[in-house]
């Protein structure tokens, strides 16, 4: 962390910062404004138990920067032996930040639904020693997973997730196994570290909290109301 | 394709004549001579128009999208794309050709540079005219050219969002010409994100002359680099040169609007069409005004850490959505310059301009230049098609706008350029049409600043103020604008040493700073053996004379004027020093020799 530290320090959001920022909004509408509607339930939750991405909207700049970071630390590559970062191709991303116009930038990113529709989508039965379906839920960590040895393909769990919430599940355009669910980086998420704007946070959550990933357009026509008082928008279709 | 590490080595070609597309290899040895960007744009162009005088606006003449090196890698501030062709707005003062002009490049922030990476292209070359207006679709691979008839004459702002919305998919990066362009206006703009532009130099002319409303680019490749764990450690540092800094602050909080009250203050401000170099109201139009009134956001290129452009929003008659700015070269070409000081109206003009795609340094360079001869009653009301353009008058620079879009009425001519204007209405106006070689002046006055005049009268592109104030920051920029990186960050001291380090770590070729800017003076060289063989010489790097004879009367330069002489000395020096003949200003044998051009 030597050299991290200081881009880490400058874009880290302090707890007390957060609900700072909830208190000055004073209503769910600024709230979702600025940090997405799920983190309500993390503002009024008692004790934190697991850790999850939250976005600030107010301070993205849409540069991309937590893309190329994902992306690097999810798709390494092999040199000589060694386990490096890749070139942080955004195609591969993780984290996806969704342009529009007027000028508003939504980076999206799993939110760990407590509830998992897209784990229940799954119709693959769940296994007998390890009750888990080829879309689970880790219980430690909380994240999405995919079994591709168990995964049909069928796209179902694609479909929950885009109508029902954030849409970040991307089926691989050959197999059809859904990919980009985030995984936290094994507990060190680059895109809170790489943002150059500290819009990126990790932050404690409940993991029993109640709340709802949105999806790109819904968060963006909110933004836009807010910022320009329009949701004319391109980009929609 | 060519196996060098940090390109794809190829160049797409689209003939819009024929509707056929080609992937064309790059030789090897010029992606080390040329680099890409502005550098490598140049070599294409020079390759591709083998004889002089080719008129730019046809089919022949290539419109060349290049990004560099450091497009598609998370580069900070690798955003750039340089739009690369021959002029549609310069002439030399005498030449044996007809359609005589320099070449012409642009550079533009943004997503598009990094996407043409992304399709697997290292640049995108554009020859031919279609039928009809038409559209590209790049999709990796998939190159389609589509039948746009439908989004004739259609805005910039309104365009963006109809064309996402029929491509069907955002991730797809778009540039496209509006109503100016397509009329062939000379200082056409091309767009991209409704708010950045390519706009100096005739890029949306030239595109408009192909019958080319726009290009979508969407792809999912990379190319490889030469030595990834050095790339990875310069990365770092590059990044921690950059993040947190107080000068990256500093840029997030004002952009270049700073400089608006800055400039005004120094006496370096372009006034009341170039008369004065310091503004009383310019605090009213400046980044402090800016942040408390109009400003919502901070909006950064792809993987910058300055975040330099802003969105907001304005109340009032003129009021409305504002996709950028002000910056320094809108905010003082359209505010200073024509003594515009209520925002919501300067921010109007601003955005209008961007709508119509328009070159707004041009444009409010024009207006200027009209409202001064209005003033000094060498034009009347009739001239201008009844437009009262006075001093400061919102309105009436708005309806000029749109004549000049529309190339309406006194539109037609005034969207030729000052220098044309000035030769049609004569009586000493040439003094005061503030232009080089036709294209029009930017935002920096020179009265107290002679560097800035030697970048405007030796720049390649006609009067340009990004070229250099002196030899050696022209052989940097040259170099810089061909690597993909945004200019902007470059300030920063500590970036140099990284920004060299992922340059070879990428590409596999050692740079140094020596070896930077050789590369730099290579390009600017090339630039220069193009624009002589078109029958540029020393006669036509000259600056209006009204540097040398109106002295400021306001500001705390006041008094400044530019000594003719002493300009005329720099100017010998400089060839020298270039190793140029400091008469004709032709390139010597033993330059060419040393820069490895004298072969070609
Ligand atoms: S890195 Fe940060 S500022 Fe940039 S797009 Fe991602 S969240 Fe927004
Ligand atoms: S955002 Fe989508 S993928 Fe993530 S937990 Fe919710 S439904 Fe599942
Ligand atoms: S935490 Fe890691 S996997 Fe999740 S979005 Fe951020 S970078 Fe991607």
């Amino acid at each position: 962390m030597k050299n991290g530290d200081k881009s880490h320090e400058w874009t880290s959001l302090t707890r007390r910062g957060f609900i700072k920022g909830v208190g000055l909004g004073g209503g769910a509408m600024v709230l979702l404004g600025q940090f997405g509607v799920h983190g309500l339930a993390w503002a009024l939750s008692g004790d934190p138990e697991l850790k999850m991405v939250l976005v600030d909207y107010n301070k993205c700049t849409g540069c991309r920067t937590c893309e190329t970071a994902c992306s690097a630390e999810n798709w390494p590559v092999v040199i000589s032996g060694r386990k490096l970062p890749g070139l942080g191709n955004p195609r591969f991303a993780n984290i996806r930040v969704h342009s529009f116009s007027p000028e508003v930038d939504v980076p999206s990113v799993c939110a760990m639904c407590s509830d998992t529709p897209c784990v229940k989508a799954c119709p693959v039965d769940p296994d007998v020693k390890t009750n888990r379906r080829a879309l689970y839920r880790d219980q430690v960590t909380h994240t999405i997973h995919n079994d591709p040895a168990r995964c049909i393909g069928c796209q179902s769990c694609a479909k929950a997730c885009a109508t029902q919430r954030t849409g970040v599940i991307t089926p691989n355009s050959t197999t059809g196994k859904p990919e980009r669910m985030c995984t936290l980086c094994g507990g060190d998420p680059q895109c809170v570290k790489r943002c150059p704007f500290g819009a990126i946070s990790s932050v404690e959550v409940r993991s029993d909290r109640k709340f709802y990933g949105l999806g790109p357009d819904k968060i963006a026509a909110e933004l836009a109301k807010g910022w320009y008082g329009t949701a004319e928008f391109g980009g929609m279709k | 394709m060519s196996g060098k590490p940090g390109y794809h080595g190829v160049i797409l070609n689209i003939n819009l004549s024929t509707g056929t597309s080609e992937k064309v290899a790059i030789p090897p040895a010029d992606l080390d001579r040329f680099v890409g960007g502005q550098g490598l744009g140049m070599k294409i162009l020079w390759d591709r128009l083998k004889k002089p005088g080719i008129n730019p606006l046809s089919p022949e003449n290539p419109l060349i999208f290049m990004p560099g090196p450091f497009s598609g890698f998370p580069v900070p501030s690798s955003s750039r794309t340089c739009v690369v062709t021959k002029s549609p707005i310069t002439s030399p003062m005498k030449s044996d050709y007809r359609h005589a002009s320099t070449v012409s490049y642009s550079n533009m922030g943004g997503f598009f540079g990094p996407e043409i990476r992304f399709a697997g292209y290292d640049g995108i070359v554009i020859t031919g005219k279609a039928k009809e207006l038409s559209y590209i679709v790049i999709d990796d691979d998939k190159v389609e050219i589509r039948e746009g008839k439908r989004f004739k004459g259609m805005r910039t702002d309104v365009f963006d969002k109809v064309f996402l919305d029929a491509l069907g998919d955002r991730r797809f990066k778009t540039v496209y010409i509006g109503p100016a362009g397509e009329n062939l206006v000379p200082y056409a703009s091309i767009l991209h994100t409704a708010g950045r532009a390519a706009g100096r130099g005739g890029m949306g002319c030239v595109m408009g002359s192909k019958n080319l409303k726009a290009i979508a680019v969407k792809g999912s490749g990379q190319p490889g680099v030469a030595d990834h764990q050095r790339f990875l450690a310069a990365l770092e540092k590059a990044r921690l040169a950059l993040y947190g800094t107080a000068y990256a602050k500093s840029w997030a909080e004002q952009g270049t609007a700073r400089a608006i009250v800055g400039n005004s203050n120094a006496g370096t401000e372009a006034v009341r069409n170039y008369r004065e170099g310091t503004f009383p109201e310019a605090d009213r139009i400046g980044g402090d005004a800016a942040r408390r009134d109009v400003w919502v956001r901070d909006i950064a290129c792809y993987c910058c850490p300055l975040a330099c452009k802003k969105s907001g929003i304005t109340k009032g008659k003129y009021g409305g959505i504002v996709h950028d700015g002000p910056e320094y070269e809108t905010g003082v070409m359209l505010g200073s310059n024509l003594l515009i000081s209520d925002m919501p109206g300067l921010l109007k003009a601003i955005t209008v301009i961007d709508d119509l795609g328009l070159d707004q340094i041009s444009t409010g360079n024009v207006i200027g230049f009209l409202m001064e001869a209005y003033e000094k009653g060498m034009i009347d009301r009739k001239f201008l098609d009844g437009i009262d353009l006075k001093w400061g008058s919102v309105d009436a620079t708005l309806a000029m706008i749109e004549k000049i879009a529309a190339r309406d009425g006194i539109g037609a001519l005034a969207g030729k350029g000052v220098r044309t204007l000035s030769r049609q209405i004569g009586k000493g106006s040439e003094k005061f049409a503030i232009q080089v070689k036709g294209l029009e002046l930017a935002a920096h006055n020179i009265q107290a600043n002679q560097p800035r005049g030697l970048s405007y009268v030796t720049a390649s592109r006609g009067a340009c103020h990004m070229s250099g104030d002196n030899i050696a920051m022209q052989n940097r920029r040259a170099m810089l604008d061909s690597t993909g990186m945004c200019f902007f960050p470059t300030f920063e001291p500590a970036l140099e040493e990284p920004m060299l380090a992922m340059l070879s770590a990428i590409t596999g070729h050692e740079y140094d700073k020596a070896e930077f800017e050789k590369t730099g003076e290579r390009i600017f060289n090339l630039e220069k053996l193009f624009n002589y063989r078109e029958g540029f010489r020393r006669a036509d790097d000259r600056l209006p004379d009204r540097f040398f004879e109106d002295a400021f009367t306001i500001g705390p330069k006041k008094g400044s004027v530019l000594d003719r002489s002493k300009f005329d000395t720099m100017l010998s020096q400089y060839y020298k020093d270039r190793g140029w003949d400091s008469e004709t200003t032709k390139p010597k044998k033993a330059k060419l020799q040393e820069l490895g051009l004298d072969s070609i």
